[in-house]
């Protein structure tokens, strides 16, 4: 996967959204926002996967703590396809991270690494960032 | 978000314009925004003074370049405000809330741009690129 966008110093607090508007390739595979402190504590690492890793249209999630991986999530919910435009919610307290899919779907991931604050926002894989919003 | 947002891998081509829309901070002396591919490569150095009423455009390559200054200073602390950058392979434009443009040569021949940062008083709300 190509190497994408990363933003940091972010400084995003318990309450505010953060709105990430983006292209998928129209041939992706997979893409990854990744939200935390840094490359290796991720409180967050959403990975949609249309087909890689043995997975079809299925949003992987999981978060690194010290460069360690947790365990991962499986979302069913699938509202990515190929060659369009998405947009994808975040926002966190000490307890959830609350992410909101394309369609509305909403869907909680525990804030294991009790993050105060997301300062590391970085893309991956088949997506291109076109919008990044905090609210 | 507070000010000092630093974007890297950002991969813009000449013909991109990115839209940063923010907060002015109260008591804010100026802000930067910075384009280019590192810290120490600057195609493009934005600063806006308030107390010298004064924007200063710069390159850095190491070094700074040679300062163009433009007098046109349409911002204020405690406002919100939105600055359009567009990147060229011969120049920067840079349109103003109100509308006027300030344009500052690509004297470092960019044909990519994959660093942006953003310091001082301006808390970045929005982000696009087109």
């Amino acid at each position: 996967m190509a190497c994408g966008l990363v933003a940091s110093n972010l400084n995003l607090k318990p309450g505010e959204c953060l709105r990430v508007r983006g292209e998928v390739a129209p041939d992706a595979k997979s893409f990854v926002l990744n939200l935390g402190k840094d490359s290796n504590n991720l409180c967050l690492h959403f990975n949609p996967r249309f087909n890689a890793f043995g997975d079809a249209n299925t949003i992987v999630c999981n978060s690194k703590d010290g460069g360690a991986w947790g365990a991962e999530h499986r979302e069913p919910a699938f509202p990515f396809q190929p060659g369009s435009v998405v947009e994808v919610f975040f926002s966190f307290d000490q307890t959830d991270l609350t992410i909101k899919l394309p369609d509305g779907h909403e869907f909680k991931f525990p804030n294991r690494l009790n993050l105060e604050a997301i300062n590391y926002v970085a893309a991956d894989g088949d997506f291109k960032i076109k919008c990044l919003a905090f609210e | 978000m507070s000010g000092e947002l630093e974007m890297t891998n950002l991969h813009l081509k000449p013909g991109t314009t990115l839209k940063i829309k923010g907060r002015i901070a109260d008591g804010a002396d100026g802000f930067v925004i910075n384009l280019g591919q590192g810290t120490d490569k600057l195609g493009l150095h934005f600063n806006p003074r308030f107390k010298e009423s004064t924007i200063v455009c710069n390159s850095r390559d190491g070094s700074w370049g040679k300062e163009h200054r433009d007098s046109h200073l349409c911002f204020s602390p405690g406002s919100e405000t939105k600055v359009t950058l567009a990147f060229h392979s011969d120049e920067f434009k840079v349109e103003l809330p109100d509308g006027y443009e300030l344009t500052f040569p690509n004297r470092l021949g960019y044909s990519h741009l994959s660093y942006l940062s953003v310091k001082g008083g301006l808390q970045v709300s929005s982000l696009k690129l087109k």
